[in-house]
């Protein structure tokens, strides 16, 4: 039994944790552009925070299911209709066998997960269920999920009580964001008048973005004749520099390894918000000491393992 | 006196300039054996690490890394070697004749210089599998494309400054593409889905 997709918006696919440790074989980490997202809708079915989700670009997918189950939400907020019935956002959700769920287009932020109580079925590849498309593997056969698509969970799930998510934990979405971040290690080979626009500028995100990487447009920021450097290690939320000065800040599906110098790194603490950056908002970067960002992002996972104790940011 | 300078890249990520490959490698697969980091990864001329900030700091790496033993490397094994078969140039190897040109030699004489000699795997990066070969002939060396192909099908071999690399999936890329081979870098129905690792060596055979 299982869930059939009817539609599948933009770009769908089933992601979980990071697949960590094998960048030194060139196999970036995909997993949830927005983990902090996908730990919310796992908490809502009470699941554990990396279990697999549907991570939706652009929402727009609507499925029915075979038999009941329980559902949540979480990330950039849109409607949500069970068989002509709307339905809260941030809510679990119970369903019963032969409804269809409807979810529409976030008016702001950019991704919305859809967690299932006992977690989706996907394939495990290098200890991770999340999908990296560009090699077509994990989640549901390695590719973006279609029409027709049938998913499966993992039950059975809870019977406790439906969850609502407390208030103080819906992470707002925005079209203007402000990011934290720290230099990095050739932040000092940008031009005086680059250095100051960094973290002064406001940049907009350019149409060629996906999980890979955020492009921005704006201010050109140029670095000094040393352009290039010997390949070494990138991380998603590393900002590069290019020759043509239009920065780019790398994301989950990101490579592992890079020439650009490496003018500013987004702090982890803000790092889950990268996600939800859709093409056309603004951003700027709030600077910040690597001291600072390391205590930040622990304040942030304190709080929110109030309720979420196995959170981990990354 | 620290063993190797060190750079934060981030208030999570830090390398460490190390100026011989060996040793880098030595070195993470030390680190990475102890599990303690997110991921260890080696460059060309630069080992780094990131790491959980609560449950590591870089003084510990950097302990870590000044009491890591390091052997001599052992020239009793003869490094594993890899043939890597190539239809050099034609629709395949797009700039082999452009490379040719800005060289000043032919393309036999090239395919000549390229078939001649054993290319030691320096680092896998990129994308899954991506080998960047050194080794190359100073009279090879071109620089990247200005402008990167937005897609580049798997097998691609590309030239850019002293290293040769073999593209392992579709996908953009800057180098100067000289053939391709069918060989697969990755593949993820193999046991090992990486062909290739450090350590190795490879040789081009014209086909």
């Amino acid at each position: 039994m299982s869930a059939v997709i009817i539609r599948s918006g933009i770009q769908a696919s089933l992601q979980a944790g990071p697949r960590l440790g094998f960048r030194h074989r060139g196999m970036p980490w995909a997993g949830a552009a927005d983990p902090l997202s996908m730990a919310l809708a796992n908490w809502l079915v009470e699941n554990s925070v990396a279990a697999p989700v549907v991570e939706l670009t652009y929402g727009g997918m609507s499925l029915t299911f075979e038999r009941s189950a329980r559902l949540a939400l979480a990330g950039a907020p849109c409607s949500v209709v069970l068989d002509g019935a709307e339905k809260s956002f941030w809510q679990a959700m119970q369903v019963r066998a032969g409804q269809t769920l409807e979810i529409g287009a976030p008016p702001a932020g950019l991704r919305t997960y859809l967690a299932i109580g006992g977690g989706w079925s996907g394939d495990v590849f290098l200890g991770s269920v999340s999908t990296y498309l560009p090699a077509a593997i994990g989640g549901y056969a390695g590719r973006a999920l279609k029409p027709g698509d049938q998913l499966t969970w993992i039950g059975p799930a809870t019977t406790a009580p439906l969850r609502v998510l407390p208030e103080e934990l819906r992470t707002p979405v925005s079209k203007s964001w402000a990011l934290r971040a720290t230099v990095s290690a050739e932040t000092d080979w940008l031009q005086p008048e680059a250095r100051q626009s960094l973290f002064h500028d406001s940049f907009q995100v350019e149409r060629q973005s996906d999980r890979m990487g955020l492009r921005l447009g704006g201010p050109r920021l140029q670095c000094d004749a040393r352009a290039e450097i010997k390949s070494s290690a990138t991380f998603p939320g590393l900002l590069q520099c290019p020759p043509d000065g239009a920065p780019i800040i790398l994301m989950v599906d990101s490579q592992t390894t890079g020439g650009y110098p490496r003018i500013a790194h987004i702090a982890r603490c803000d790092r889950h918000l990268l996600g939800q950056i859709r093409p056309s908002d603004r951003l700027r970067l709030l600077p910040c000491s690597p001291d600072s960002a390391r205590k930040a992002w622990q304040a942030k996972q304190a709080y929110f393992r109030l309720w979420i104790p196995d959170l981990v940011l990354y | 006196m620290r063993r190797f300078r060190s750079k934060v890249v981030a208030e999570d990520c830090v390398e460490f300039a190390i100026n011989n490959l060996g040793v880098i490698h030595q070195l993470a697969d030390q680190l990475r054996a102890s599990g303690r980091f997110e991921d260890v990864v080696p460059g060309l001329e630069v080992l780094t690490i990131r790491f959980h900030p609560e449950q590591v700091d870089i003084a510990e790496i950097e302990a870590r890394l000044d009491e890591a033993v390091l052997r001599d490397p052992d020239s009793s094994v003869t490094p594993e070697v890899m043939e890597i078969h190539v239809r050099y140039g034609g629709t395949e190897g797009p700039d082999l004749s452009d490379i040719c040109h800005r060289l000043g030699v032919g393309e036999t004489e090239l395919i000549a210089s390229h078939t001649d000699g054993l290319y030691p795997v320096e680092i896998i990066g990129f994308t899954p599998g991506f080998a960047y070969l050194g080794g190359l002939p100073a009279h090879l060396s071109v620089p990247r494309r200005s402008t990167p192909r937005p897609r580049l099908p798997a097998g691609s071999i590309g030239l850019a400054g002293s290293h040769t690399g073999i593209y392992a999936l579709d996908g953009p890329g800057g180098w100067s593409i000289i053939g391709r081979t069918n060989h697969k870098l990755f593949d993820p129905a193999r046991p090992d889905p990486f062909l290739i690792r450090p350590g190795m060596s490879v040789r081009f055979v014209a086909i």
